[in-house]
Formats: structure tokens, sequence, C-alpha cells
């Protein structure tokens, strides 16, 4: 975890900090991910290691008081407000890794068998996908939204994928013959669900940026 | 005693113009987007707004208010006293029920409607002069068209306006940081327009300058005094947009705080320049139906969707507040007759 300078933050502008804030919110969103592929490695060490990374970062907190310090004071006419809209949901997805983050770490769980990793990891590298993407897409508004737009049409088509990935798992891990212990099984069911949220968030969040680009942007 | 009841009523008149100027400006919503957008200060907007309805009103009015006044009427035909009372009571009274039933009306239309009723009545009881010789038919026929044309060319500059400055400069804007700063550029041209428009909303107010022209083509008051009290209108608008008008302002600026300047620009710019044509050319029209077409021009440009039944609903109260005010003002000019006023 490192401190940012104060002088440094406050000399920033809304979009620097935006795409700050951004890169914060995605590094810890893929150390939450990294913890999860120590977890299908039964390395717990690195899984607590990160995932811990994840709960105990406060970074964010300090470019978001400088964010909020700097579009209260702003003269942005009309696009002020979407900014701030923006800012909440990128904040929304350090909340659902947080979440997720705690969660995991009530309980250490041993997968079934390598089929089930392989899917699991095939729903993870969808996710890192998506958290990639929805950075580039946030970074891009200020000067692209066309590109923004592009990129978003991206992520949703990558969240249907995973949607049908969702179910594969989960039909698995309910078919299964033998009887698991219960809290293996709900942790795993928890795991998938915790991962599907934050990629149902960032499908919104890609909604919501493709809503910007057709309310700003004038169409021939 | 009859001469003093004459002046009593011509005071009540004056009285009720400069009331009427008042309102003008308490109702007048055109500094809206300019607040809206906080590029100056609410005070300062109302205090410059103020001051160009009321140039407007003072120095480009009087086309306007002479056709009003004088010149829809035939030859050998004037305003009574009676007349005018009957056409302002039929007016206001006529906006107020609009207002209260929630219907948008414009107070020009409502204010013809009341003169053609009125001359109508005039010309049909109490004789000497024919129905089809009461009015300018030319000048009548001229006013009620450019109520049809000048929301429709409102609706076309504003369609064409908005397509050129698309084309040109507004698709090449690619980011929200971009966008921003045009539409920064964009709020000093509004600034113009806004101001712009203002002077010419104060210049085509008719129904208000219209019953001083009156008052001074039939020898009530002379052309000093017209003069005189078309300032103190024009002082009255300015109060009227500074005490009243700024409660509508700031409501609607609260609501508009999403619309682009840019935007604003192009509807400001293209309904003040109908306005400045049709005031030169002495056709009192109605600012909001110029506005709202605007607002559709830009709508169809931009390929959003129309509401075809609330624009219809619209369309219906502004044909009907013709006749509606004309029957109005009749019945009430019929009662003066009947009691023997002229």
């Amino acid at each position: 975890m490192n401190e940012l300078d104060e002088k440094v933050l406050k000399k920033l502008n809304i979009d620097k900090l935006t795409h700050m804030f951004m890169d914060e919110i995605n590094e810890q969103n893929l150390k939450l991910i990294e913890g999860i592929e120590c977890l299908l490695e039964e390395n717990f060490d690195g899984f607590e290691k990160n995932l811990k990374y994840v709960i105990k970062s406060t970074t964010e907190i300090q470019i978001k008081k400088a964010f909020e310090s700097k579009i209260f004071k702003s003269k942005l006419m009309f696009s002020k407000a979407d900014r701030l809209k923006l800012f909440s949901k990128i904040n929304d997805m350090k909340n659902i890794g947080e979440f997720l983050a705690n969660k995991m770490l009530l309980y250490k769980v041993i997968f079934p068998d390598e089929k089930f990793k392989l899917q699991v990891l095939s729903i993870i590298k969808s996710i890192k996908e998506l958290l990639n993407n929805i950075s580039e897409a946030v970074k891009s508004i200020g000067s692209d939204l066309s590109k923004s737009h592009d990129i978003c049409e991206k992520i949703k088509e990558v969240r249907r994928k995973m949607r049908k990935e969702e179910w594969i798992l989960l039909n698995r891990l309910w078919n299964y013959d033998m009887d698991y212990l219960s809290r293996t099984f709900l942790y795993l069911k928890e795991l998938i669900e915790g991962i599907m949220l934050l990629a149902d968030h960032i499908k919104n969040f890609a909604e919501y940026i493709q809503f910007l680009a057709t309310k700003y942007l004038i169409f021939d | 005693m009859a001469e003093e009841f004459t002046s009593f009523l011509i005071i009540v008149l004056i009285i009720m113009g400069v009331a009427l100027a008042f309102s003008i400006g308490a109702n007048d919503e055109t500094l809206a987007p300019l607040v809206g957008t906080g590029v100056i200060k609410f005070k300062t907007a109302l205090i410059l707004g103020g001051f160009a309805v009321g140039f407007g009103m003072v120095f480009f009015s009087e086309g306007v208010g002479k056709t009003v006044g004088a010149n829809i009427l035939g030859p050998g035909i004037k305003y009574t006293t009676f007349m005018l009372l009957a056409v302002l009571i039929s007016s206001i009274l006529w906006l107020i029920i609009g207002s209260l039933a929630g219907i948008p009306l414009s107070s020009t239309h409502s204010t013809i409607g009341s003169i053609f009723g009125v001359v109508i009545v005039f010309s049909l009881f109490t004789g000497g002069i024919e129905p089809s010789t009461a009015f300018n038919w030319e000048k009548l026929g001229n006013v009620v068209l450019s109520w049809f044309i000048s929301p429709l060319f409102g609706l076309l500059m504003t369609f064409i306006l908005f397509k050129i400055i698309a084309k040109l400069y507004l698709i090449k804007l690619k980011g929200m940081n971009q966008i921003e700063k045009s539409e920064k550029s964009f709020t000093r041209l509004l600034f113009i327009a806004v101001f712009f428009a203002e002077i010419w909303v104060g210049a085509n107010s008719a129904e208000c300058i219209g019953i001083f022209y009156g008052l001074y083509d039939n020898g009530s008051i002379n052309q000093g005094e017209y003069y005189f009290f078309v300032f103190i209108c024009g002082i009255f608008v300015f109060l009227g947009i500074y005490i009243a008008g700024r409660f509508v302002i700031k409501n609607l600026a609260s609501q508009i705080t999403d619309a682009r300047p840019s935007e604003g620009f192009i509807i400001q710019i293209s309904s003040s320049i109908i306005l400045m044509i049709c005031t030169l050319m002495a056709l009192p029209i109605s600012h909001s139906h110029v506005i709202v077409f605007c607002i559709l021009g830009l709508n169809v440009a931009q390929k959003k969707e129309i509401d075809f039944k609330a624009m219809s609903k619209m369309a219906a109260y502004w044909v009907l507040t013709f006749p509606i005010a004309a029957i109005f003002a009749g019945f009430i000019y019929f009662g003066f007759i009947s009691f023997g006023f002229f």
C-alpha cells in the first residue's frame, strides 16, 4: 500500500484523478483475482496476502477526497453530475471487491476437481478482461467517447459469455455425485456468485458509459 | 360627469396597460437557459435581461404597437375607451382561465382575437360601419398569417442551423473534455443570444404597447404622453423581471442544468431572429409559439422522439385562442353597449 502525496493530488485535475482512481481500484480488483488464483493452486498464503491487500488498502480514499474537493469547487457546467456518477460507479467496484475479499477470507477451500478449477480459471480470465476493458473505457471518456462506447460493447459480449460459464459451473457444483461439506458447497457457490456480481456491475457500468456517449456525442 | 368618467376609465386603462407590462416581465422565461448554465450571477442576469426587454420595448415596439393600436382597423374606425377596456378584460380573463386550466396560451393571439370580437360587435350594433370595412383585412391577414409562418420558420431555422453547426463543428468533438470546453465557449454565445432575444421580446410585446397606441390614436393621450407611457412600460417590464420573473426563471433554470449551451444558443438565436424580422415588419407574433417550434426543430434535427399527441393538443389550443377570445370580448363589449357605454 503506497501513501500518496497530498500536494501532488491537489495539483491533478478531475480527469487525472478519475484515471488514478480507476487504476487504483483496477489494481486492487486484479489482486483479488490473483488471490483467487492462489486459492486454486492451494497457495493459501498468497491467497490471504492478496485479499488482505484489497481490504487494507486506503489509497483510493485519498484520491476520492481530492476528487470530491476538486469537483465541488469546479466550474464544470453540464458534465459535473455525470463525472460524479462515473466516480461513484468506480467506487462501487471497490466496494464489491472488498466485500468479496472479506467473504472469501472467512474460510479456505480445496476445489473438488481439475475440471472445476479449469472452469473457474476461465471465468477469472474473463473477469480480468472485463476489468482491464472497463479501465480503458473510463480513461477514454475524456478524449474519445466513441472508443469508450466500442469497448463497452466488448464488455457486454464478454459478460454474456461469462453468464453461460457461470451456469455450467453451478450446474456442475449442484450435480456432483459425492456429498460435500455444506461449507465447501456454500463457499464455492458464493465465490462464483461474487465474481458474477462484479461482472454484472461492470456490465451496468459499461451501459452507463454507453449512455454518456449517446448523451454527449452528436451523430450525423 | 361623463367626461370625468371617461378620464377615470383612461386612467384605469393606463394602469392596466402598465400592469400588463409588469406581467410580461414577470412571465418572461428567456433568461432561464443562461441562469441554468451559471455563466453570470443570477441578479446580474435579471438586471441585464430586464434592461434588454425594457430597451426593446422603448425603442423598437412602435411598429407592432401601431399595428395593434391602429393599423389593423379599417378606415374611419378608431378604438373607443370601452373597446380597449373590453379587449383588456377579455384577454386578461382568457389568459387567467388558460393558466388555471394549465393550457399554454399566447397573450398576443388573445389580444388580437379580443380586438376582432370587439370591433365586429361595434360594427354590428353601433351602425355606420360595415363589418367588411371594419378591418384592414390585408394587415389583419398578414398578422394571422405570420402566426402560422413564424413558428414554422423557427422550426426550419433551428433545424438548418443545428445541422450546419453539427456538421461543421459539433460532430468533430470526440471526448467529454473537448465537449465540455466547447460548450463553455457556447455559453458566451448564449449570453449574447439571450440578450438579443430579450430585446426583441420587449419589442414585440404588442398587447401592452397596442393599448397605448390605441389611446394615442383615438386622442385620449397625446404623442408626448404616449412615449412617456411606453417608457414607463419599459421600466415596469424591467421591474416585472427583477421582482416577479425571478421565480419563474429560477424554477426553470434548476430544471435545465443538463441542457447544452450550444442547443440553447441555437434555439435562442433562431427565435430572436424570427422575432426581430416580425417586429421590423410590424407583425405581432407569439414568442412562446416560436420557441416551442424552435425546440421542435432541434428535436427533429437530432432525430429525437416527438410527442405528437401533446403537440396536436397544443396546436388545437393555439387555433382556438383567437375565436374564443373574440367571442369572449364580443360579449363583454356587447354588455357595455347594452348599458349605453360605447
